[in-house]
């Protein structure tokens, strides 16, 4: 195994590293059977809470509307969780040897919270079929067997937008839980998820646009509402470009901490 | 007394320097805008008192679970613990002071969620019945720092704190009925709600913001008290047994 580790090229193989530190995180936080149990309990059970709701105000519509949003709004809940992780790696005063490697510290910063995105995927296709079956939503199969890799593209681009908000809070370490978490509550009540965008003013449907979760969930829904391939396609590319457009700001973020870090002596070996 | 509020103002000033402990108030206006673009999106602004109350609930209770049921493994992870068992101030009454505190200033998610309800939707959510929305807040806080007690001994068996704190989310806000009321719960379901404090309490709270006279209110607000004395008496006694473990293995400060 590690023979083939040691050929594979430099940057896959700093990834893999950083990806088996992070699932050593995940172990001391889970095991696999408190994970499938409580934590993906837990997590249908966030679906059905706000499922419930639709319940309340006794609409069908909205039961359905709710169940599909929240269970996709998990892989990037899940995905969100990056950004306290990623503020880990520095608590552990790795930094300066990431600074002075030849690699970017945003590989294994990126690469070492990772698992969320296995773990978001997981809980948010789970609950979207066990909440679907609890509120008695009917899903069209086969097309509903498209929504698990749609969902993986919603959690990876909300991942990459964990990325650059983990750089910003490299700065500012003690706000790690409290930015994840209100950024991901914002992206809930914005991005499509309790109610359509088109209910919020033109200026919050604008910011909405530029978040993840917002297209790539419209290309969901277009496609258990029966619409056609383009867009659905469209809204997976508009919801990758969204991802890659924060990692790239990521990129220059972490550059920046580097740079003012090695010229104010900021870069230390732990918090 | 004078360890009371000693533990009580430290906590205050330890919130204050963790801002990270405020989470749930950071959270709580955002609640509000979801649950009240929800209601409103489907037509029911009769829901608005629901949807501005469930915020307040949920900020209260993840508060507990997050600053309250870290109070002993923060003084173990600090290394402080065994000073603070060695003094002559009971470790109990230390532990309340500090729990109150939490739960007290959890109680400003109320404020946070009428406020934005108010400048963001324009929603005036009135209290009809204020004397027992008040009386029902009192007793909320003292069952909730009852429930914390438990919480804050478990959290040091626990495998990870953090884990255990967002467990203990969303079920105990299906469980607790703090938007949907437990009557609309299915049958089998309700028994147990009707075990979780916040169930009573949340009914409690919604009865008061209606203006039908609430029902049976002493009656209800003695379950909410009786179930956080049995946090209390539980809590304590899991306190009591760990410290003497703790203190027969020699691992009381491990940090």
């Amino acid at each position: 195994m590690s023979a083939i580790t040691d050929r594979l090229p430099p940057p896959l193989r700093i990834a893999r590293h950083a990806v088996a530190a992070g699932i050593a995180d995940f172990s001391t936080m889970f095991t696999w059977r408190t994970w499938t149990t409580a934590w993906l309990g837990r997590m249908v059970l966030q679906v059905v809470f706000f499922a419930l709701i639709g319940l309340l105000v006794g609409d069908a519509g909205t039961v359905r509307f709710l169940v599909i949003g929240n269970a996709v709004m998990l892989a990037a809940v899940e995905s969100m969780f990056a950004v306290a992780s990623t503020t880990w790696e520095r608590r552990a005063g790795t930094l300066p040897l990431l600074v002075a490697s030849p690699t970017s510290p945003l590989l294994v910063f990126a690469s070492r919270s990772v698992f969320w995105l296995a773990t978001g995927f997981v809980s948010s296709s789970v609950s979207l079929f066990v909440g679907a079956a609890v509120f008695g939503i009917a899903l069209p199969f086969p097309r509903a067997l498209l929504v698990p890799p749609m969902i993986l593209v919603v959690g990876t681009s909300t991942y990459l937008f964990a990325s650059f908000l983990g750089a910003l809070i490299l700065r500012a370490m003690e706000f790690r839980n409290v930015v994840g978490n209100v950024v991901h509550l914002a992206m809930m009540a914005i991005c499509g998820v309790m109610v359509p965008t088109d209910v919020w003013p033109s200026g919050v449907q604008a910011i909405a646009a530029l978040l993840p979760v917002t297209h790539g969930l419209g290309a969901i829904r277009h496609l258990l509402d029966g619409g056609g391939a383009g867009p659905i396609l469209r809204g997976l590319a508009l919801e990758l470009t969204v991802g890659v457009a924060w990692y790239v700001l990521a990129m220059l973020s972490i550059q920046r901490l580097v740079d003012r870090g090695r010229s104010d002596g900021t870069i230390e070996y732990a918090d | 007394m004078t360890a009371f509020r000693a533990a009580f103002g430290f906590q205050i000033a330890y919130m204050r320097r963790n801002r990270d402990q405020l989470m749930p108030l950071f959270a709580s206006p955002l609640y509000t805008v979801i649950f009240l673009a929800i209601t409103r999106a489907a037509g029911r602004d009769d829901l608005s008192s629901y949807a501005v109350l469930a915020p307040a609930l949920i900020a209260l209770w993840a508060v507990s679970l997050m600053s309250a049921g870290e109070v002993i493994d923060s003084e173990r992870y600090e290394g402080t613990l065994e000073a603070v068992v060695a003094t002559p101030a009971s470790l109990g009454v230390v532990m309340f002071g500090r729990v109150l505190a939490v739960v007290v200033i959890g109680c400003l998610a109320f404020f946070e969620s009428w406020l934005t309800a108010a400048l963001l939707f324009g929603v005036v959510v009135p209290i009809p019945q204020p004397g027992w929305f008040l009386a029902t807040l009192a007793i909320t806080v003292l069952a909730m720092a009852g429930t914390a007690t438990i919480m804050a001994s478990v959290f040091v068996l626990a495998r990870s704190a953090r884990t255990f704190q967002n467990v203990l989310s969303y079920p105990v806000y299906v469980l607790g009925g703090v938007i949907v009321p437990v009557s609309l719960l299915p049958a089998w379901v309700q028994p147990i709600s009707r075990v979780v404090f916040l169930s009573w309490s949340a009914d409690l709270f919604r009865d008061s913001l209606g203006a039908a006279p609430v029902e049976a209110p002493v009656g209800r607000l003695g379950m909410v008290l009786l179930l956080g004395a049995i946090g209390f008496a539980v809590g304590g006694w899991m306190l009591r047994r760990i410290l003497a473990r703790v203190r027969e293995t020699g691992t009381l400060a491990y940090a």
